[in-house]
């Protein structure tokens, strides 16, 4: 169970949008800027640039990544291969996660192996996924869905065993179709367990498609990291960490965003 | 069920007719934890006529709620028969309606949208849902709170619009679990004087679940006090008031007072 709970995030909670306000950015911001002072006076202070770079530079290195064309390349690639892990993810965990909520025998038969399919660490899948799945596109896509997958079923799953029975029950006695239960209650009751999964699952999808560029590939931003590592080339690899941030953040307010939506009617 | 198998019964059908619903000898026994079995009902036989209001009375675990949510197909009797208008429950395609002790609203839609459900499962035409939501909101006095959710109203709107949904399905059968059970005593009374003023529209068969003998007086034309587990039949009340009634002027009522006596010694 112990496992279980650390994925199954609480439902995403209603606050989100604007805690604290103005005074919240300003103190935000702050703290952003005195890392970014603290890194540069380091390297100003001696602190030898092979080891740590410098904001500077690697402000100037993206500056001209973004220029010549590379950032995009990148950036775009890794995002794809996320991307569609992501949604495969999706596309397949969800109905997973119910079935396992339906048949509920079936389930505890698959429990130990789903666990300990989960609890394998997914990244030592990736030589074998390059070899089943090529270099290409194709294995990072798998490696992105491998580690997003049990995310979606497993909250699902879990989302769906604390549905309010009288409500299914009432349904029940009114004689309502599946689909028309599945339409107006299952889905909208699932909707914060959908969002609390997106919200793990881009960060985790971020992670399988770079491990597996790291391992094998030809471009990416994980690609660029290893290659710019590979030449001692602090700067190039600080580069490549600051655009997978600027990427996680921006997939997370994209999940803010929808999170506001949905749970709009949510008491406040 | 065992008694699916036995073949149509011409004197049964016959003398069944009158009734709207029919249990007979109806058993109930649970499977509870650690191999027991709890007996809940034993040999319980009632009878509803149409457009009759009858109540439920008993101590807390004694298997009204059972008796309810059998005729809503929600619990199988370990053995005996129901029959809605001389038919069995599987043949019966009368619509019955259930009323939680909680409001079982979709917390995520309108009061609007909640009670449509209840339209849209009895397939009342589309073009004419709209005419009908609007005449419910009116009967329950929900003007001017259509698009509210269930989290901005109080506890007794609440069961307002559980009820509109109900009248929406247009049941044959009214099946209400302690509907107002979790209201204050002055809200109470005023939504048994709602149901009252409803009821004498439609004078459809209700099955009332309470623990609130006034309540339950003031209300029906019958009185059915039940045992403590495994819960029988003690004691089977008419209740003789003149209809339409009032909550308040009947607690002047001599006789309102002596069928209140009556229950409760049949309660000890």
């Amino acid at each position: 169970m112990a496992v279980k709970d650390e994925i199954t995030a609480r439902p995403a909670s209603s606050k989100s949008g604007t805690p604290g306000g103005v005074r919240l950015t300003r103190d935000r911001l702050i703290v952003f800027f005195a890392v970014i002072l603290f890194w540069e006076s380091a390297v100003r202070l001696g602190v030898d640039p092979l080891w740590i770079s410098s904001p500077s530079l690697v402000g100037e290195r993206l500056w001209q990544l973004a220029l010549s064309g590379q950032l995009v390349k990148h950036v775009s690639r890794t995002l794809t291969e996320a991307g569609l892990g992501l949604l495969l993810a999706f596309v397949v965990g969800v109905p997973i996660g119910m079935a396992m909520a339906r048949f509920k025998y079936a389930n505890s038969v698959a429990e130990p192996f789903v666990m300990a399919l989960y609890s394998l660490p997914r990244v030592a899948l990736a030589p074998l996924f390059i070899i089943w799945f090529g270099i290409d596109l194709f294995s990072k896509v798998m490696m992105a869905f491998s580690t997003v997958l049990f995310i979606f079923m497993l909250n699902i799953h879990e989302g769906l065993k604390t549905i309010d029975r009288d409500l299914v029950d009432l349904f029940r006695t009114m004689r309502a179709p599946k689909t028309y239960v599945l339409r107006k209650v299952l889905l909208p009751w699932l909707v914060p367990w959908l969002i609390a999964s997106l919200r793990i699952g881009i960060g985790l999808s971020l992670v399988g498609a770079v491990v597996a560029e790291l391992i094998g590939s030809s471009s990416g931003v994980g690609w660029y990291i290893e290659h710019s590592a590979g030449r001692l080339d602090t700067t190039g690899v600080f580069a490549g960490l600051v655009s997978l941030t600027l990427i996680a953040v921006a997939g997370n307010l994209v999940v803010a965003r929808l999170e506001k939506h949905f749970s709009a009617w949510r008491p406040s | 069920m065992t008694f699916v198998s036995k073949p149509p019964d011409v004197r049964n059908q016959a003398t069944a007719n009158a009734e709207k619903v029919d249990f007979e000898r109806i058993n109930v026994t649970f499977d509870a934890a650690g191999g027991d079995s709890v007996e809940v009902l034993k040999d319980v036989n009632l009878a509803v006529s149409p457009g009759e209001f009858v109540s439920i009375v008993g101590p807390s675990g004694c298997g009204k709620s059972t008796l309810l949510r059998i005729l809503a197909g929600l619990v199988e009797p370990t053995s005996g028969r129901i029959r809605i208008d001389g038919k069995s429950l599987s043949d019966n395609r009368e619509r019955v309606g259930f009323m939680f002790q909680r409001d079982t609203l979709l917390p995520w839609a309108t009061v609007e949208q909640n009670i449509r459900v209840g339209a849209e499962l009895a397939g009342v035409p589309r073009n004419q849902i709209g005419e009908k939501l609007e005449k419910l909101i009116d009967l329950l006095r929900l003007a001017g709170f259509e698009n509210r959710r269930p989290h901005q109203l109080s506890g007794g709107m609440r069961q307002r619009v559980s009820l509109g949904r109900l009248l929406a399905f247009e049941p044959e059968i009214y099946l209400m679990d302690e509907p107002f059970g979790a209201l204050d005593s002055q809200t109470k009374i005023a939504m048994g004087r709602e149901v009252l003023r409803i009821w004498s529209l439609h004078r459809r068969s209700v099955l009332f679940v309470t623990h609130d003998i006034d309540e339950a007086v003031t209300l029906s034309d019958r009185v059915v006090v039940f045992s403590a587990r495994p819960g029988t039949i003690k004691l089977d009340l008419k209740i003789d008031l003149e209809r339409p009634r009032d909550p308040q002027q009947l607690r002047k009522n001599l006789q309102f007072g002596a069928y209140i006596d009556q229950i409760w010694s049949a309660l000890e």
